[in-house]
């Protein structure tokens, strides 16, 4: 253990503690998956059932879960606390260190994206939350305003975009750069519903030039293609320790080998009790060619060589994080992208037709997806849509077939879209009302705050 | 008085031997020249006689006469002789001493067969006078406390009569802090248990010896396991953050009790609690061991006392012939209780079962050809234990020594699981002149601890036990391939695979001990250092190899956890004994510091060439896998302490002490504490006016106060530091990181509990009845807290003082003499009732606390409750086909449980918890009955506890199974809920989660009562001509023979959660059944 003065003082500690701030505001582990999970499980494409998991998920994607739901106060609550604590700390302190300005500009400007990535988050899961910008502000601090926590998040994103180094020339890779803040400004103003801005900041990352379209859809999310001009903001995976888990819950039971592309199970791999399962609705919805469903497994060969059929029982499973063959355990390599080009590709397209309407630009801009789909031959055409919600409609299909599994992605399409609650009463979950779309304020942390208040309808 | 003297004279005078008497004594002499020429010139050589006798020896064969009074020796004329024979009566006279030749005052001499009786005056002195016609032939003398004498006599001749001090628990000297006291004289609550009344059986640690043997002390086994870890707590729990041990203070040195390795190993379940350190210390040297119960005792232990205070005080030699002790015992152990899950068949037809009525899916479904594999019979055996103890001990009048050695070996009785100890003790002591003795004590050992996984981890993560509980019972052992089978349908591996594969052993090696030397600055006075170590090393370890699920794909696993755990103690301390007319002092005053250094490394590397070389040659793994980790850490205690025992006329006792603690580990505005107590005790049955109540014996009302400390908040929780932090991901490698440990709290100090105790100690029919009624308050206030803080800070708790916690209670301990004579029965009867309420919690509402495997949320800490009260569902039945379903919004179908709807609002969710107990018993009881006829000996001890609640994780897991295919308890699952069979108590397992995670609820919370048969031991001492062999001597002694309980686990007693109070039974090693045949054999 080591005395905080002389500790950041230096280049090393201001480093180490920067890295503590990356280790608890990116995703990975366990952890990330609860996270991933959480979020999936209550919307029209995820769901789970075996395994002590279920008892968390029955909750979920049954809208019965409550404030003492037990992942959501390390995972969703602690974690990006942490991480703006460790920010806030090195945000007070770097000033007294011994590093050149050039260097010190970038390290605050990392610690104020991880800081304000929390945020985002934060913001997503929960709403308006406490507003913490200093390791010195008062113990109990109320909910922001909702303005302006906002204004807060696009001010910094907006400031460190001009700081962070472009992508591939971090310092290491996993660090934050432009391109990341930029897309993160983007989805927040789409989410938010600031069309013109999302439009906006999504041209601004194409006309950066440094993305694109990964050609192999199939292959995009294999751990050894994971370093691809698509990944905008990444969440970082190691076997080493802190990796991808959402596999291990996607095998099914007794696995041994997949007819179609001979993966064959890895006596590395693990299996658990838990089934992370997709919704037969869902899959059915994908056009025959799209080669975005190969990604689901359909049936399998067990251990005892019989083969077992997964459709039509709401088990297929999301194949899409392809197994890391050096997977330790439960930990695989492969990293989960949070927003990548493809997502500000379709976030332009959405946002212009929410100013507009149906529109050329847009409808070309999802053509290039689903040309890499291989729905080259089955382009959208600006005719096909009546209407703003008629285009909305399909915007939501179509990214539920390009981004089901993500991270965090279909629970935003569905919540800004205005059918989160909708779907889900169509599902037969009659529990679903409108304060769902946020979750509960985590118990204990209400219990050791009496300035914060839960969530309306918890 | 009591003085003993030594001279060697030829041929002197009276006056020369009186004047080497006062060179010894510092008694004072009186006589007049005259009187002294009379005496005759003598020879004298006598070695360490008590004075009085020797005084008694020369003037009976002189014309002169003595008496002493006061510090003064009289000298005499003697009186010409009586002329008896010709008076109407007869005069017998003659002194009443004790075994130091101190007077005996009160003493009644009654003739044999007559009324004829007297008492002694002051000086022990009586005269009886006796009718002419009488003939004189044998006197009664009795006294209090004292073994009564029959004394022949024949003729008028002055006799004297010794009196032995009876063996009673009154005049038993009792250990105390920096001192000892006479049992009589205390006045504070102290159970004192000596090793002639220790637990038989299955020793490894002192603390199950003294399992119910004391009232108000709860002796938890966290672990079965030979070796395995053990909570004390002696009157409740007086925190919530700070530990709840009692400090254990051997032969003089408090004893730092945490393990020297913590942490268990990579891919390896370790149990949650630390194995148990007390092991390193052989219990057959342990003479006697003292509980020191309520503040006025253990405040002289200041920052360390507020838990209570264990003395252990081993065994020291005696003047006289060496003398040599040799013990041996074997035994047999087995598990004492399996749990009842469901058989092949069983599980075949209950799991098709469920599955036919839609609760599983067809892949699961369970078809013909099976194996029946009784998964416990094969992780259970059948163990041996063998104990060989030597000891030779002795001396002289200078030097005397103990010396001793153990081997110590136990199976358990879980298949490579074991215990192993080798000790050696040394007790020497030796006076270097008349006022200098020096000494030292000193015990050195090696354990070995061979133990298999099994601690809280879950599924391809788990032990042995857990995978064994939850393994498919239609597996056979191995596969077609000889590999240990696993199940497609299991995340888990196979219980025998991880017995034979998962291995760790620690070694340890323990030296501690003290070394001293006191010196007589004058009568009276005395000055003593004290110079204390401990030194505890420990190396584990852990391999785990390719043939377990886990270790298989890592190539096996290596971790090598080393630990060095040292402290070393300096004390002086000043000890005043003075009494004079009817005033008695004891006073001690002392200085002490004690410096404690914990220092730990460890290694892991995976991915070996082969398994063989397991944890010998680290470097032989793939070296991207290393692991390092490395840790040091210290704190200091810096202490002043003083006591004085004032006692007036013998009735009337006062016993104040202090001490002021400096302490390392607390914050810079408060590094020192005070810790005064004070106590009273009445001699009640010495007052005159009770003299009538012959029945009473003994009647001493006691009453104390006092404040202790609890300094055990661990290092450098005062200060913010930067600890280690979750790893980051940079370049695709995991990079270390570092972010701070916690908010500083400058103002940090020891919690202060302050204890009242209102008790009496009583003796009834000359102590044929005796015990001890307590009752105390204990209030911990300025509490150790880890206060909630908004989360919003990336903390959780600031460590604060903060609240209130307070233990009332009761404590009983009654012996009483039955019989007595050749057929003697006593019976021990311990009783003790406890009472824990949260009192403040620092503006907190509440903290939702406790895990076990997946389940979270199990205890609520809140004003009004006890501490750490399970909180959870109440469950009101079944819901039935015919029930209303329009009152809840619920997913729940007919065969679901129940759970009860506390707000009403339709919908069964966390708002809906309530209170569902505590662990804090109503009432601890121990019942021993000794029985004895001739060389026979029979003793019978029960125990019990009532009114104790205990979560049955593995319970959780039967309700909720992880997965469909894993085996369950039998009795819910034979006794479902079916439509044919609509049970109102267990459900139908058709969607066990579909209600979410209602884990903790009123039937997995279970009542932990029991009453069991702790041990029975049958001995005999065999009839030996004694010259050659003092005694040889063999029992049969049986250990929890039978156990009533209600508790649906391996057994009630056990916790493997760690702690007292918040118990949680999950993976538990079963508790044993003993059988054990020991010898003894005395030179």
């Amino acid at each position: 253990q080591l005395e905080p003065e002389g500790f950041l003082a230096t280049e090393e500690g201001v480093n180490s503690l920067l890295n503590a701030a990356f280790a608890e505001g990116y995703i990975n582990g366990y952890e990330g998956k609860n996270r991933v999970m959480l979020e999936n499980w209550s919307t029209d494409i995820e769901w789970e059932t075996d395994g002590a998991e279920n008892r968390t998920a029955s909750q979920v994607t049954n809208f019965t879960l409550d404030a003492s739901l037990d992942w959501l106060f390390g995972t969703m609550w602690l974690r990006p606390y942490r991480a703006i604590r460790n920010a806030n700390l090195l945000l007070d302190n770097i000033d007294k260190a011994t590093i050149s300005d050039e260097d010190k500009a970038v390290y605050v400007a990392e610690a104020r994206f991880i800081r304000v990535l929390s945020y985002v988050h934060l913001y997503s899961w929960f709403g308006s939350v406490p507003l913490r910008t200093s390791s010195n502000d008062p113990l109990e601090l109320p909910r922001a305003e909702d303005a302006v926590l906002r204004q807060f998040i696009a001010d910094e994103l907006l400031a460190v975009a001009k700081v962070l180094p472009d992508p591939g020339s971090e310092k290491n890779y996993g660090r934050p750069n432009k391109g990341a803040a930029m897309a993160l400004l983007c989805k927040f103003y789409l989410n938010t519903k600031q069309w013109q801005k999302a439009a906006d900041q999504a041209q601004a990352l194409i006309d950066l030039n440094l993305y694109s379209l990964y050609a192999n859809y199939e292959n995009l999310f294999k751990v050894e293609n994971e370093r691809n001009s698509e990944f905008i903001l990444v969440n970082p995976q190691s076997p080493q320790g802190a990796g991808m888990n959402y596999m291990n819950g996607a095998f099914p039971p007794g696995f041994a080998s997949d007819p179609r592309t001979g993966l064959t199970m890895r006596s590395n791999w693990a299996n658990w009790a838990a089934q992370y399962r997709l919704y037969d609705t869902f899959y059915n919805s994908f056009d025959d060619d799209d080669n975005r469903r190969n990604l689901i497994l359909t049936r399998y060969i067990n251990t005892q060589g019989a083969t077992v059929s997964l459709l039509n029982n709401n088990n297929t499973r999301s194949f899409k994080y392809w197994p890391d063959a050096n997977a330790i355990g439960n930990e695989h390599g492969n990293d989960m992208s949070e927003i990548r080009y493809a997502d500000i590709l379709l976030s332009r397209a959405e946002a212009l037709n929410e100013l507009n309407g149906p529109n050329q630009e847009s409808i070309d801009l999802v053509n290039q997806i689903r040309q890499r789909a291989g729905l080259g031959a089955k382009p959208l055409t600006i005719g096909q849509f009546s209407s703003k919600e008629d285009f909305r409609e399909h915007l939501l299909k179509e990214r539920g077939w390009e981004f089901y599994a993500e991270v965090g992605i279909r629970r935003e399409d569905l919540i800004r879209m205005d059918r989160f609650i909708a779907s889900a009463h169509e599902r037969g979950k009659t529990n679903a009302q409108d304060y769902h779309r946020f979750f509960p304020i985590p118990q204990a942390a209400l219990d050791a705050d009496p300035s914060l208040a839960q969530n309306e309808g918890y | 008085y009591g003085q003993q003297i030594t001279i060697k004279l030829k041929d002197a005078s009276v006056e020369e031997m009186l004047k080497v008497v006062r060179q010894q004594t510092g008694y004072n002499l009186l006589y007049s020249p005259q009187i002294i020429s009379k005496g005759h010139r003598f020879d004298i050589d006598v070695e360490h006689a008590p004075l009085q006798e020797v005084l008694d020896h020369v003037f009976e064969k002189q014309p002169l006469a003595y008496t002493i009074s006061g510090k003064t020796i009289i000298l005499k004329e003697k009186p010409a002789p009586a002329i008896t024979s010709v008076t109407e009566q007869q005069h017998l006279e003659g002194q009443v001493v004790d075994e130091h030749g101190v007077a005996l005052e009160g003493a009644t001499v009654l003739l044999k067969n007559t009324t004829i009786a007297t008492q002694t005056d002051s000086k022990g002195i009586f005269r009886l006078q006796v009718p002419n016609q009488q003939r004189i032939t044998v006197l009664i003398v009795r006294s209090v406390g004292y073994v009564s004498q029959e004394i022949p006599v024949s003729g008028t001749e002055k006799v004297k009569v010794v009196l032995k001090e009876e063996q009673t628990s009154l005049n038993q000297v009792v250990v105390i802090g920096y001192g000892t006291q006479k049992k009589s004289d205390i006045t504070g609550s102290v159970s004192s248990i000596k090793s002639s009344d220790f637990n038989k059986g299955t020793n490894t640690t002192f603390d199950q010896m003294i399992s119910g043997k004391a009232s108000g002390v709860q002796i938890i086994q966290n672990s079965a396991e030979p070796g395995g870890g053990v909570s004390v707590r002696i009157r409740g729990a007086s925190s919530i953050n700070a530990g709840s041990s009692p400090l254990y203070v051997i032969d003089g040195l408090p004893i730092d009790n945490a393990p020297a390795v913590t942490g268990g190993g990579a891919n390896f379940d370790a149990p949650r609690v630390p194995r148990n350190p007390l092991a390193a210390l052989n219990p057959a040297d342990i003479e006697s061991i003292e509980i020191l119960k309520d503040a006025s005792a253990t405040a002289i232990y200041g920052a360390r006392g507020a838990n209570g205070v264990v003395i252990v005080t081993t065994k020291k030699g005696k003047e006289g012939a060496t003398q040599v002790s040799y013990n041996a015992s074997t035994g047999l152990q087995q598990v004492a209780h399996k749990i009842d899950l469901l058989t092949t068949s069983e599980y075949k037809d209950v799991l098709n079962g469920i599955i036919d009525a839609g609760g599983g899916a067809e892949t699961y479904r369970i078809g013909d050809d099976l194996s029946t594999t009784d998964w416990q019979d094969e992780v259970f055996r059948k163990a041996i234990i063998q104990n060989h103890a030597l000891s030779l001990s002795g001396g002289n009048n200078k030097t005397k020594f103990y010396t001793s050695f153990n081997y110590f070996d136990q199976q358990g009785v879980v298949k490579s699981t074991g215990f192993k100890r080798y000790s050696a003790k040394l007790n020497l002591s030796t006076a270097v002149t008349d006022k200098l003795e020096t000494g030292v004590s000193l015990n050195v050992s090696y354990t070995r601890d061979d133990y298999a996984p099994g601690g809280f981890g879950i599924n391809a993560e788990s032990g042995t036990i857990y995978s064994m509980l939850n393994f498919d019972p239609t597996l056979a052992l191995r596969d077609a391939n000889g590999v240990y089978t696993l199940s497609p349908f299991l995340d888990m591996d196979n219980p025998l695979a991880l017995l034979e594969g998962a291995n760790a052993l620690a070694n340890t090696y323990r030296t501690f001990g003290t070394a001293y030397a006191k010196y007589q600055l004058l009568p009276g006075l005395s000055a003593k250092i004290n110079l204390g170590g401990d030194f505890s090393n420990q190396k584990r370890d852990v391999y785990v190899s390719r043939i377990t699920r886990v270790g298989g794909p890592l190539g096996g696993s290596a971790s090598i956890l080393q630990g060095t755990l040292s402290n070393y103690l300096v004390e002086g301390t000043l000890n005043y004994d003075r009494q004079w007319n009817e005033h008695t002092v004891s006073a001690v005053l002392g200085a002490t510091t004690q410096r404690f250094i914990t220092d730990n490394t460890n290694q892991n590397a995976r991915n070996f060439p082969s398994d063989l070389t397991g944890t010998y040659n680290t470097g032989l793994g793939d070296q991207s896998t290393y692991r390092l980790g490395s840790e040091r850490r210290t704190n200091r205690l810096q202490s002043y302490l003083g006591r004085i025992n004032y006692t007036f006329k013998d009735k009337y006792l006062l016993t104040g002490s202090f001490r002021m603690d400096g302490s390392s580990r607390f914050g810079t505005n408060n590094k020192f504490g005070y810790f005064p107590s004070f106590a009273l005790g009445w001699k009640l049955h010495q007052e005159t006016f009770m003299q009538g109540a012959t029945a009473i014996s003994n009647l001493k009302p006691r009453l104390s106060w006092g404040q202790t400390g609890n300094q055990e908040i661990g290092d450098y929780a005062a200060i913010t530091t930067f600890s280690t932090g979750p790893s980051a991901i940079l370049d695709d490698q995991l990079v270390t990181t570092t972010q701070p440990a916690r908010i500083a709290n400058p103002d940090l100090k020891w919690e202060t509990t302050e204890q009242f105790n209102i008790g009496v100690d009583f003796g009834l029919f000359n102590e044929r009845i005796s015990g001890t009624i307590d009752y105390f308050q204990k209030k911990t206030f300025n509490m150790l807290l880890d206060l909630p803080i908004p989360t919003t800070t990336g903390f959780t708790s600031i460590l604060s003082n903060v609240g209130s916690i307070r233990n009332t209670g009761w404590d009983f301990g009654i012996t009483t003499q039955n019989l007595i004579g050749d057929f003697a029965w006593t019976t021990n009867i311990n009783l003790s009732t406890l009472h824990n309420n949260v009192l403040n919690l620092g503006g907190i509402g509440q903290i939702i606390t406790g895990d076990a495997g997946q389940t979270n949320q199990v205890f609520i800490i809140r004003e009004g409750l006890p501490v750490y009260s399970f909180y959870g569902y109440q469950i009101d039945g079944i819901w039935q086909t015919d029930d209303d379903f329009s009152v809840t919004r619920d997913p729940v179908a007919p065969g679901d449980i129940k759970y009860h709807d506390s707000n009403g609002d339709g919908v069964v969710n966390a708002d809906d918890r309530t209170i569902l107990g505590n662990s804090f018993p109503k009432l601890t009881w121990s019942l021993g009955n000794n029985f004895s006829y001739k060389n026979w000996q029979l003793s019978v001890f029960l125990e019990g506890v009532e009114g104790i609640k205990m979560l049955n994780n593995n319970l959780v897991d039967a309700y909720f199974p992880v997965q469909f295919r894993r085996n369950r308890f039998a009795e819910p699952y034979l006794n479902r809920w079916t439509p044919e069979h609509p049970s109102d108590k267990y459900p139908s397992f058709v969607n066990p989660t579909g209600q979410g995670s209602k884990l903790v609820n009123s039937y997995t919370v279970e009542d932990a009562s029991y009453l069991r048969l702790r041990t029975l031991t049958l001995a005999y001492n065999l009839p030996l001509n004694k010259k050659y062999m003092r005694n040889l001597g063999v029992s049969l002694t049986a250990e929890n023979l039978f156990t009533i309980s209600d508790y649906s686990g391996f057994d009630p007693t056990v916790n493997p959660n760690g702690g007292a109070f918040n118990r949680i039974d999950f993976n538990a090693y079963p508790m044993a059944k003993t059988f054990i045949l020991g010898v003894s054999v005395d030179f």
